[in-house]
């Protein structure tokens, strides 16, 4: 199979959007997934709703609400244009943040049922050896949840490949900065079009299934070690 | 020696309520008590996760609680190790990773060596290991090795030997014993065996819906009717001490107070004291010496209590220890048994069970 420019970038452009969203999503995932996990609060429903809203308002709607907040005229995306020289909406961080926000709340799941397979015994007895709260996260709680952060991170990064609905409001339908999604769904009208999508669709089914084994992988690899 | 202070009060949701106060002095004390009496609570609070609404609790000369002054250690800051009735080893490190976990040199006593832990607790070639793939006796050794490499002032145990079955109970007793001598660390120890708790302990707690209502050596705590939990079993058992049993000719002989016992067969060599155990109702009571028996052993004595119990009596016969007997109410009259009768205990050598 030949791939055209247009096509190499749109898969460039995919895999990076992916590795993005994982980076950027990881560090506030785990936080909250341990927050969820471990403690009751007052109004940690309203979190729970927060965070699940993009699971169940259309892609599309979540997109165009993010274009009302990114977009250069409203004061999030101004602040970020013009104070930091970050522009969001049709640009590449465009692209990374719709694909983390509708990915979001899946890691967060993942990650906090990894949390909450961890005994709370083992974290007691952590500190009963000295260990203050950041080692015996670090040590302890962490690494024992890592299949569920794994998870996460695998979920993530394949929801962020097919992410279409809200990154298609996000971002322009500029040459360069289209995703494999995107693409196809361009590809989609011209004449012979159908037939061309057939190499795109063959990357996204070996992104998804190498994903898939990958976290496989992982997880056996993890297993392995602790019943040696 | 730390010395341990405790008085706590708290309520929890569902109403319970602990309300205790004890000092542990020796090098072992036990809380003996039956479930949901409140003594794995008691540890929480000591080892400092569960927080009480009273508390003051005094560790040598540290406070740990003082909740009139505001005072509450973290669990990590308090120094005290903790040996879980599941052990609760961290599964994805090796067993060498799980010892150093907690590993320290701190306070005034001799430094506890790494390597000399591994030897007492007989883990070498177990190093490399993973708690999955241990014996419950093993993950037993490490837990324990793991919480005295943290270099506590106190040991906790929480009914280490619960989950273990008989013959590995003994035998762990014995490194537990091993371990608290060789490094002389108080240790305050959950329990409601009361073999174990006669055999390791020095002092005793003895704890009932969440106070204490005896206290004392484990002779003078569980000697006594009331904190039994005889509620909650069938009465009183008997576990008597015997000292410097030996085989004498082809057969087992022992001390109990100044008389002499006839044993069953005691496998291996016993280097500390053993315990038998047998039922009251085995015991036959005498007036007079009689002759001319099978039964081996006859221990003379004094009543030292009666009680009336499920339609039967225990009598508590002092022959050195307290030995119960169990009788129906037509002997307790046609003997004319009261407190201070002289009597005979008839014992047959086959009802007795030696534990360890």
């Amino acid at each position: 199979m030949e791939y055209s420019a247009a096509e190499w970038s749109a898969i460039h452009n995919s895999l990076r959007v992916g590795l993005f969203v994982v980076l950027v999503s990881l560090p506030p995932g785990v936080c909250l997934g341990y927050v969820l996990a471990r403690h009751r609060f007052p109004g940690k429903w309203l979190v729970e709703v927060a965070v699940n809203l993009a699971l169940v308002v259309p892609p599309v709607v979540t997109g165009y609400l993010l274009l009302q907040v990114f977009k250069p005229a409203a004061p999030v995306g101004g602040f970020l244009d013009r104070g930091l020289g970050l522009r969001v909406a049709f640009e590449f961080p465009g692209l990374v943040v719709a694909a983390a926000v509708m990915s979001f709340p899946l890691m967060v799941r993942a990650i906090r049922l990894g949390f909450q397979s961890v005994d709370p015994n083992l974290e007691t007895a952590a500190r009963t050896l000295g260990a203050g709260w950041w080692r015996t996260f670090f040590t302890v709680s962490l690494p024992l949840a890592r299949n569920g952060v794994i998870a996460g991170c695998v979920l993530a990064y394949a929801r962020s490949l097919g992410e279409f609905g809200a990154t298609v409001m996000l971002a322009s339908q500029r040459e360069g900065n289209r995703t494999i999604p995107l693409l196809i769904y361009t590809l989609k009208d011209r004449p012979d079009g159908l037939a061309s999508i057939w190499p795109l669709v063959a990357v996204s089914l070996l992104l998804a299934a190498g994903a898939l084994v990958a976290s496989e992988y992982l997880e056996r690899k993890g297993l392995r070690h602790e019943s040696a | 020696m730390s010395r341990l202070d405790f008085n706590c009060r708290h309520r929890f949701s569902s109403g319970f309520e602990i309300d205790l106060a004890f000092e542990a002095t020796g090098l072992v004390t036990a809380l003996f008590g039956p479930s949901g009496s409140g003594k794995t609570s008691v540890l929480g609070m000591i080892a400092g996760w569960l927080t009480p609404q009273f508390g003051r609790i005094r560790l040598g000369s540290r406070w740990l609680d003082d909740s009139p002054a505001g005072i509450h250690l973290p669990t990590e800051r308090r120094q005290v190790g903790m040996v879980f009735q599941d052990h609760w080893l961290f599964p994805h490190m090796s067993v060498e990773a799980n010892l150093g976990y907690g590993q320290r040199r701190r306070g005034s006593g001799p430094p506890i060596r790494f390597e000399r832990v591994v030897e007492v607790l007989e883990l070498g070639d177990r190093l490399s290991r993973y708690p999955g793939s241990l014996s419950g006796g093993e993950r037993q050794r490490v837990a324990l090795g793991r919480a005295l490499l943290s270099n506590p002032e106190l040991l906790l145990m929480d009914e280490p030997l619960a989950a273990l079955d008989e013959a590995l109970k003994l035998r762990i007793l014995a490194y537990l014993e091993r371990v608290v001598t060789e490094w002389n660390i108080p240790t305050l120890f959950v329990s409601h065996g009361q073999a174990e708790v006669r055999r390791f302990a020095q002092r005793v707690v003895v704890m009932e819906r969440g106070r204490a209502v005896a206290e004392g050596t484990p002779e003078e705590a569980l000697g006594q009717p009331t904190p039994l939990g005889w509620t909650h079993s069938a009465g009183p058992v008997n576990l008597l001490r015997i000292d410097g049993a030996r085989l004498r000719g082809d057969q087992w002989v022992g001390r109990l107070g100044g008389q002499e016992m006839k044993l069953p067969a005691v496998h291996g060599s016993p280097s500390h004291p053993l315990f038998v155990q047998f039922r009251p109702s085995d015991v036959t009571l005498s007036l007079e010496d009689v002759r001319g028996l099978s039964t081996r052993n006859h221990f003379r004595g004094v009543v030292s209590r009666m009680l009336e119990l499920a339609g039967g009596f225990f009598v508590a016969v002092d022959v050195g220890q307290t030995l119960w007997a169990e009788v129906t109410p037509a002997a307790v009259r046609d003997l004319g048994l009261k407190s201070g009768s002289k009597v005979t205990c008839l014992i047959k050598t086959r009802s007795l069970e030696v534990v360890g």
